[in-house]
C-alpha cells in the first residue's frame, strides 16, 4: 500500500474511532459499536442511566401536549418531544432532559421548554436541600419551535436561567450527539453548561447554515457545502477550539463513560465557566480581523483547545479593516433599515447625561441609581454582519462586561443600581465569522452576566422600543426581571422575522397572519405578545420614533414602577408564570410545573 | 390536520399500557391503554382515535386498521398521532404496541410502566 492510501486509511479509521494516537487499527472495536445517535429520546436517556433506574416524569400518558399545534394543523406528540427522566449515573441521582429530534426537529415549544426548565429548577431545589442532582441535557434541536414562536423564545430564556441556578450547585452536562445538532436559542444553553460532550457528527451553532444563507446569501455561507458546515460547527472543531470539553465517537459505551466522568467531577469552580471567562472571550475576539478572517482550521491553532488565553496575538487591523469583504456583504435578507429608536430613547431617558459608546454599537448611560444599555446600529462596525443594530460577537462581550462591572462595583452598596436594557434590535448577527467564533458562546456570556446581576439584586428592566427578535432579544432583554414595551405598531417581538418564519414553517405570509389571529404566541402584534404573561407594562406613547416630553415622562415613570416591583419581587424569572395573563395563556406551562413537582420525589411503583 | 374515530370488535385485554413511536416525518406514535376494568365480553371493542397531518386517506386508514384488528383483536383505548406514515409502518407500529402490551388473560407480567 502506498503512503498516501495508508494515510487515508488511518484518517478513516480515526474518524470511526478505531485508532488512537500511535496505535494500530482496531476494526473489531468499530464493529462492536452501539450507535447512540440512532436511539430515540427515551432510548438515549436509558442508555446513559444505570440499568433499571430510569423513571420517566411527565410521560406520554400524562398527555401534556402542546396546545398550539393542533389549531395549526400540526399533529402534536403526547410528551411534546421531551423526555424527562430521573435515575442514577454511577450511583449518583441525576435528572436527564432528552430532546426528541424527530418531532418538529427538536424545536422547543411552550410545554417542552417548561419541562426542561422545571426539571432544572427541581434539581436545584433538591440540591439546595442537601442532595445535589446533576442534570444531563441531550440538546438535539434546531432551536425555538416557530409554531410557538414567542412562547418558545421565552421558554429558552427560562431554561437558561434555571440552568444557571442549578449549575452553581451541581454539574449540568450538555450532550450533542447529532444528527440535528444544537442550534438556535438552545445552543446558548450549551454555552452555559458545566461540561459539553460532543461527537464528530454533532454540531453546535447559533444560526444554522441555511438560515445564514437565507439572510446573507450563499457568498456568506453556502448551506450546500457540508464540509464547510462541519468545519465551522462540527464536534471536532468545537472541541478543537475549546468550545466543547469531550469529543467521543458515536457509541453508547463511550458516551456513557464520558457522562459518568462529568457527573463525578461535580460543579466547576465559580468564575471558571466558559460563559464567565470574559478575559478569554475578549482576547479570542481580538485575534480576528473580520476583513481578513481565518479559515476554521487556522482557528484551532490561534485559539487552542482549552478555553484559556489564546496562543495567537491580537490581529493587527489591515488597511482594509472595517471594509466589507465584498460589496453588499452587510446587507440583510429582511431588507430592514437601520433603526435609530434605541439611540433616541436611551438619549431621552438619560436626560442630563450623554450616552457614551462602550463600543461603537453599544451605548451606556449612567444616571443616579440607574444604568441604561442599548445596542445600536454602527455603520463602521468591523464585524460587518452587525452593522444595523444586530447583536453580534463584540456586542455580547461588551454587554456582558457592563453587567459584570456594574455588579462588582455595587457589591457593597446598600441599594444596587437598576439596569435598563433599551431594546431595538433586528436580530442576532447572521454570519460565517460569527458562527466560527461561536456566537452561541458569546451570547451565553451575556446571558450569564445578566442572570448574575439579577440574582445579586439588581433590578433589570427591559424596555422594548422597536424590534426585539430572536437571539438578539435572548441576549439583551429576555433575562430581565421586568419587561416593558411601547404600544406602537413599530414594536415587534418575535422569534424570527415574518418572511423567514413563513418559509421555514412552509406557509405563506398571509397564512401566518391568519393563524396569528387565533394563536397569540405566533402574532407579530405587540398587543398579542402582551397577553402571554411576561409583559409587565404596555406603554402608550404619542410618538415612538421621536418621543415627546410627555412620552419620555410616561416611560420614565413606568420604569420606576418596574424597578420598584423588581426590588420586591423574586430574583429569578418565576413571576412570568404568576400574572393573570400567564394563568390564561401559559396554562400548559403551569400544568407542567405542577405535575413535575408532584412526580419529582415519588418512589417508583407509587 | 384530521381527527378520526374508529371502533373494531376485540377480545384480548392488554396487560399494560404502551407507548411506541414518534411523531416524526413518515412515522407515528401509538399509545395504548387498557380500557375500563371488566370491559371484556362479546360487545367489547377497541376504541381508536387517529390524528393525522395528512388529509384524504380516510379509506386507507379504515382498511389498514380493519385488517390489523381482525388479526390482532386487542382491546383498549388506542391513540395514533401520525405524521404521514405509510400503511405498512402503521401496521408495524400497531403490532409493536400490541406485542409490548402483552395479554392480561395469561400469567404474563403485570403493569410495568
Amino acid at each position: 500500500m502506498t503512503p498516501a492510501t495508508d494515510a487515508a486509511r488511518d484518517e478513516a479509521a480515526r474518524a470511526l474511532g478505531a485508532i488512537a494516537e500511535g496505535q494500530s487499527i482496531d476494526w473489531e472495536h468499530v464493529l462492536h459499536r452501539h450507535s447512540f445517535l440512532e436511539l430515540d429520546a427515551l432510548g438515549r436517556a436509558e442508555a446513559l442511566l444505570d440499568d433499571g433506574t430510569v423513571r420517566v416524569l411527565c410521560g406520554p400518558f400524562e398527555r401534556l401536549e402542546s396546545p398550539w399545534l393542533q389549531p395549526q394543523d400540526v399533529t402534536p406528540q403526547s410528551d411534546d418531544g421531551v423526555v424527562i427522566a430521573r435515575g442514577t449515573i454511577g450511583g449518583t441521582a441525576v435528572v436527564i432532559a432528552s430532546i426528541e429530534q424527530k418531532f418538529q426537529g427538536g424545536g422547543i415549544g411552550e410545554v417542552s421548554g417548561a419541562k426542561i426548565t422545571q426539571a432544572l429548577r427541581l434539581a436545584a431545589a433538591s440540591s439546595r436541600q442537601g442532595t445535589p442532582i446533576p442534570a444531563v441535557l441531550l440538546l438535539e434541536t434546531g432551536g425555538v419551535r416557530l409554531q410557538e414562536a414567542n412562547l418558545g423564545l421565552n421558554a429558552v430564556a427560562e431554561i437558561c436561567s434555571a440552568l444557571l441556578e442549578l449549575r452553581a450547585l451541581a454539574p449540568v452536562i450538555g450532550v450533542v450527539a447529532g444528527s440535528v445538532g444544537s442550534f438556535g436559542g438552545v445552543s446558548i444553553a450549551a454555552g452555559l453548561c458545566t461540561h459539553v460532550i460532543i461527537t464528530p457528527e454533532g454540531r453546535i451553532g447559533l444560526n444554522g447554515a441555511a438560515v445564514i444563507e437565507q439572510e446573507a446569501g450563499a457568498e456568506e455561507f453556502d448551506s450546500s457545502d457540508r464540509s464547510l458546515i462541519w468545519a465551522v460547527d462540527g464536534g471536532e472543531q468545537r472541541r478543537g477550539t475549546g468550545l466543547a470539553d469531550t469529543l467521543v465517537v458515536d457509541d453508547v459505551g463511550e458516551l456513557r463513560d464520558a457522562v459518568r466522568d462529568a457527573v463525578a467531577a461535580g460543579p466547576a469552580a465559580p468564575g471558571s465557566y466558559r460563559s464567565e471567562r470574559l478575559d478569554v472571550l475578549d482576547a479570542r475576539l481580538a485575534t480576528i480581523d473580520p476583513a481578513n478572517p481565518p479559515e476554521p482550521r487556522q482557528l484551532r491553532e490561534m485559539w487552542g483547545d482549552s478555553y484559556a488565553a489564546p496562543p495567537a496575538k491580537p490581529a493587527v487591523p489591515s488597511a482594509s479593516s472595517g471594509a466589507e469583504p465584498r460589496p453588499g456583504a452587510s446587507r440583510s435578507g429582511s431588507s430592514m433599515q437601520p433603526s435609530e429608536r434605541g439611540r433616541t430613547w436611551i438619549t431621552a431617558l438619560a436626560a442630563g447625561t450623554t450616552p457614551r459608546p462602550v463600543i461603537g454599537s453599544v451605548l451606556r448611560a449612567d444616571t443616579d441609581g440607574t444604568t441604561y444599555l442599548a445596542v445600536v446600529p454602527d455603520p463602521h462596525n468591523p464585524f460587518y454582519r452587525a452593522r444595523q443594530g444586530q447583536v453580534g460577537l463584540t456586542e455580547c462581550a461588551a454587554l456582558a462586561r457592563q453587567y459584570r462591572e456594574i455588579a462588582a462595583a455595587d457589591t457593597h452598596r446598600g441599594e444596587r443600581r437598576a439596569i435598563v436594557a433599551v431594546v431595538d434590535l433586528p436580530s442576532q448577527a447572521y454570519g460565517r465569522i460569527e458562527e466560527m467564533a461561536g456566537l452561541h458562546q458569546t451570547i451565553a456570556a451575556a446571558v450569564d452576566a445578566t442572570e448574575a446581576a439579577r440574582v445579586a439584586g439588581h433590578p433589570i428592566v427591559a424596555l422594548v422600543v422597536g424590534h426585539a427578535l430572536s437571539g438578539g432579544f435572548l441576549t439583551h432583554g429576555l433575562q430581565s426581571s421586568q419587561i416593558l414595551a411601547l404600544d406602537d405598531p413599530g414594536v415587534e417581538i418575535h422569534a424570527m422575522h415574518k418572511q423567514a418564519a413563513a418559509r421555514i414553517t412552509l406557509r405563506t405570509v398571509d397564512q401566518l397572519d391568519e393563524f396569528a389571529k387565533k394563536i397569540p404566541p405566533l402574532s407579530y402584534n405587540v398587543r398579542d405578545w402582551a397577553t402571554l404573561g411576561f409583559c409587565d407594562g404596555l406603554l402608550e406613547v404619542a410618538n415612538a420614533e421621536s418621543p415627546t416630553d410627555d412620552d419620555v415622562q410616561t416611560v420614565a415613570e413606568a420604569i420606576s414602577g418596574a424597578v420598584a416591583r423588581a426590588r420586591s419581587g423574586p430574583v429569578d424569572l418565576s413571576n412570568r408564570l404568576e400574572s393573570a395573563d400567564a394563568r390564561k395563556n401559559r396554562k400548559a406551562s403551569r400544568t407542567v410545573r405542577d405535575t413535575l413537582s408532584r412526580e419529582w420525589d415519588e418512589q417508583p411503583g407509587q | 390536520m384530521r381527527t378520526m374515530h374508529y371502533q373494531f370488535p376485540a377480545s384480548r385485554s392488554p396487560a399494560r399500557r404502551v407507548h411506541v413511536g414518534v411523531v416524526g416525518s413518515g412515522d407515528l406514535e401509538v399509545l395504548l391503554e387498557p380500557g375500563p376494568a371488566g370491559g371484556g365480553g362479546a360487545a367489547a371493542h377497541a376504541q381508536i382515535r387517529v390524528r393525522t397531518s395528512v388529509e384524504g386517506f380516510d379509506e386507507v386508514w379504515q382498511a389498514t386498521l380493519e385488517r390489523f384488528f381482525a388479526r390482532t383483536p386487542v382491546l383498549g383505548d388506542w391513540e395514533l398521532n401520525d405524521a404521514g406514515a405509510t400503511p405498512a409502518l402503521v401496521t408495524l407500529r400497531l403490532q409493536q404496541a400490541a406485542e409490548a402490551a402483552g395479554s392480561a388473560d395469561t400469567a404474563e407480567s403485570k403493569e410495568a410502566s
